[in-house]
């Protein structure tokens, strides 16, 4: 199934894929957090058409982390008093190493 | 005691009754009555078991008599333990019942009552001061006010209860953070507002992962392979909390690393210094804030290995000897390229800065801050240093001016950080010095001169062959003198001119901007070099901090905005003409000086 709608733009959602083969929907606007991901959306490249990126280096239980890591971060995104989200310890390290990966270390 | 309450009843005084009494009387239960059957009950009992031991008849009070024979006592213990567990199941049934907890809620009335019935019905424990049988090992004690209950019942002796607390902890309450609520959240905004590290919206992943390590760190066994940059910010994180201790220290010194750096390292010994040299052969940057323990032995054993280092800082490393200092530059200098002493107080020295230009020969950067014991003799040495392109020197004793014009007239030209602080009787030669000679100046620190002038400023500025400087703070260069607290005939410190001229002169490119204290520029010339209809850009500036600066007015503040499109943060602390003025989303105001603080443009106060 094409991700693209009639118009030719692009859909509101993609498609992340986790070394394991799990598949997350994603709101595109929220992953605009990670520089990596952006980067893949850009216009030319093949994961912007078909809205579908595939992650190879991380597998399913760390990217259903980032995604809820996501869904929070634009939930947030304007508020001024933001409480801090769960992270369960014993992933921790793993999510540094993803969330270095992708990029997601600075403030947007 | 009894016997008074007796003759009470008997002479029929009735003072306000309590629900619990009313109901019992009106089941035809004297509270009295169950009191003396108590007694009786009790009585009979060390009659039936005391036939064996000898001075059992003590008809005083409420108290258990034990025995000598174990089989007795424990025949007694059960009796006890049985007859208070139906006292017990009685108190229930009582309080169960439909008619007892209506007339308490009638009669309003509190647990009193409830205590009440349990002393009444059930078999009193002994008073403080009197002999008790443990309900857990059955030996005799004397019961005191600490005694712990049993929890069936009775009482325990003393090792018994501390075994029990042992085994039970007392339920800590978690300590109530001060940051939360709706005050501490308000104060903890304000608080990141002054840091810096305010921003709107959720945190990022990286800084929350932080964190939960930062928590948690006692069960991180070994970081793996993460980046150097990760590394450093876990390290930052920790030394923060100060949770760095010889245990997670460990999980820095990662043998292929190159660079160790340790944010604080208060609770590290000097066997842990020597460990990091140990573990970390290739080592090339230390950087060691705090470092009270990196003392002679751990630069003899430094001095020993065959690491080259590159780069040194050490701060607060005030127990290292003289001669040690001497013998580490002599020996390892060679390969040192930039040296930072903070906090060193006596020991580093003008003969350590006379060894630099032989055993150093490639420094590039020195920097001695907060140090006692340098005086100009030392710091004329530095003029031989031809490789040094980062200068700063923050010294507790006074040198003359002359000496730091020696100094740039000989290394000026290479000079890209020029940086002396609170040297109060810095003068104009030392402007007109850096004027001549440095042409590739990129930082520029003078603070807390009271000697220099608006003049010297502009003819720093004006023609000045230099690029454009990056950094420039020029603090409390301002006229300090009580018998004119408002006029400045002679124009000391950076006044109009000079401010003009510095902003004509590097205000294409310059980043940070530090004015702090300079009073006596006008609003003039605010409102000149940033023009209201943002004629003037200054594309670059990203923190500038005027407070102090008496003459700035919200009008001004809006100015600085529009002209500064990358502005990040404005300080405007002490500029109490600033009253309110709207901040654009994304910049940060400090200091504003009313309760409400900084109120970000587009923001509704109904919004949450």
């Amino acid at each position: 199934m094409d991700a693209t709608n009639g118009n030719g733009g692009a859909s509101k959602y993609i498609t992340l894929v986790s070394k394991d083969g799990f598949e997350f929907v994603v709101l595109r606007e929220a992953t605009l957090c990670s520089d990596y991901i952006r980067g893949m959306l850009r216009n030319n490249m093949t994961e912007a058409r078909t809205g579908r990126c595939e992650l190879q280096d991380i597998n399913g239980v760390i990217l259903e982390k980032v995604v809820e890591y996501f869904h929070y971060w634009y939930k947030y995104r304007d508020r001024e008093d933001v409480p801090d989200m769960e992270i369960p310890v014993e992933n921790c390290l793993e999510l540094v190493v993803a969330a270095d990966y992708l990029g997601m270390d600075k403030q947007v | 005691m009894s016997r008074q309450q007796n003759n009470r009843a008997g002479r029929q005084i009735r003072g306000p009754q309590s629900a619990l009494t009313d109901f019992l009387a009106s089941h035809n239960i004297s509270a009295n009555q169950i009191r003396l059957d108590a007694d009786a009950r009790r009585r009979a009992a060390e009659q039936e078991n005391g036939a064996s031991s000898s001075s059992n008849q003590q008809q005083v009070a409420e108290d258990e008599v034990g025995e000598s024979s174990t089989v007795t006592t424990s025949v007694t213990v059960t009796t006890r333990t049985s007859r208070r567990k139906k006292d017990q199941k009685v108190i229930d049934k009582i309080k169960a019942s439909k008619t007892y907890q209506k007339r308490k809620r009638n009669a309003g009335e509190d647990d009193a009552d409830d205590d009440l019935l349990d002393t009444l019905l059930r078999e009193r424990a002994p008073l403080p001061g009197q002999m008790d049988n443990c309900a857990n090992c059955g030996k005799r004690f004397t019961v005191t006010a600490y005694s712990r209950n049993h929890p069936d019942g009775g009482l325990l002796c003393s090792p018994c209860g501390k075994e029990m607390d042992k085994d039970a902890p007392p339920k800590k309450k978690p300590a109530k953070r001060a940051a939360t609520g709706p005050v501490g959240r308000r104060r903890q905004i304000q608080s990141k507002i002054l840091d810096g590290t305010f921003q709107l919206g959720a945190k990022s992943l990286m800084t929350l992962c932080i964190e939960t390590l930062a928590k948690n760190i006692d069960l991180a066994e070994d970081l793996g392979d993460l980046p150097q940059p990760v590394i450093d910010k876990i390290a930052r994180k920790l030394s923060k909390h100060r949770l760095l201790n010889p245990t997670t220290l460990s999980l820095f010194l990662q043998p292929t690393a190159d660079e160790v750096c340790i944010y604080d390292g208060a609770k590290l010994s000097a066997d842990d210094y020597i460990r990091i040299f140990q573990t970390v052969p290739g080592l090339k940057r230390l950087k060691a804030r705090n470092a009270i323990h990196f003392k002679d032995e751990v630069m003899d054993f430094l001095v020993s290995r065959k690491t080259e280092l590159e780069d040194l800082y050490l701060h607060g490393s005030n127990l290292i000897a003289e001669e040690k200092w001497l013998e580490f530059l002599e020996k390892k200098g060679k390969s040192l390229q930039s040296l930072r002493v903070y906090w060193t107080d006596k020991h580093f020295g003008d003969s350590a800065l006379a060894a630099l230009p032989s055993s150093c020969p490639s420094l590039v950067r020195l920097k001695a801050c907060h140090n006692q014991k340098i005086t100009g003799e030392g710091i004329n040495h530095l003029a031989q240093l031809h490789h040094l392109k980062h200068l700063s020197i923050d010294l507790r004793n006074h040198v003359h001016s002359d000496v730091y014009v020696n100094v740039l007239s000989s290394i000026g030209p290479n000079l890209e950080t020029f940086s002396i602080t609170r040297e109060i009787e810095l003068d104009n030669t030392v402007l007109d010095a850096i004027h001549n000679h440095c042409r590739s100046l990129q930082k520029l620190r003078i603070t807390d001169s009271d000697v220099m002038t608006d003049e010297g400023f502009a003819r720093l500025f004006t023609n000045w062959e230099n690029k454009c400087l990056l950094f420039v703070d020029l603090q409390k260069c301002r006229q300090v003198d009580s018998a004119n607290p408002r006029q400045n005939p002679d124009n000391i410190g950076l006044c109009d001119r000079g401010f003009k001229a510095l902003m004509a002169h590097s205000g294409r490119k310059i980043q940070h901007l530090n004015v702090h204290g300079c009073r006596h520029i006008s609003a003039k010339a605010f409102e000149e070099v940033f023009p209201s209809d943002g004629k003037k850009v200054y594309p670059e500036l990203k923190n500038l901090e005027i407070s102090f600066c008496e003459e700035v007015t919200d009008f001004i503040v809006g100015s600085i905005f529009k002209c500064c499109p990358n502005l990040h943060e404005l300080n405007v602390f002490g500029c109490m003409k600033v009253k309110s003025v709207r901040v654009p989303k994304g910049k940060i105001l400090v200091g504003v000086p009313n309760a409400l603080g900084m109120v970000i443009e587009g923001v509704d106060d109904d919004e949450e």
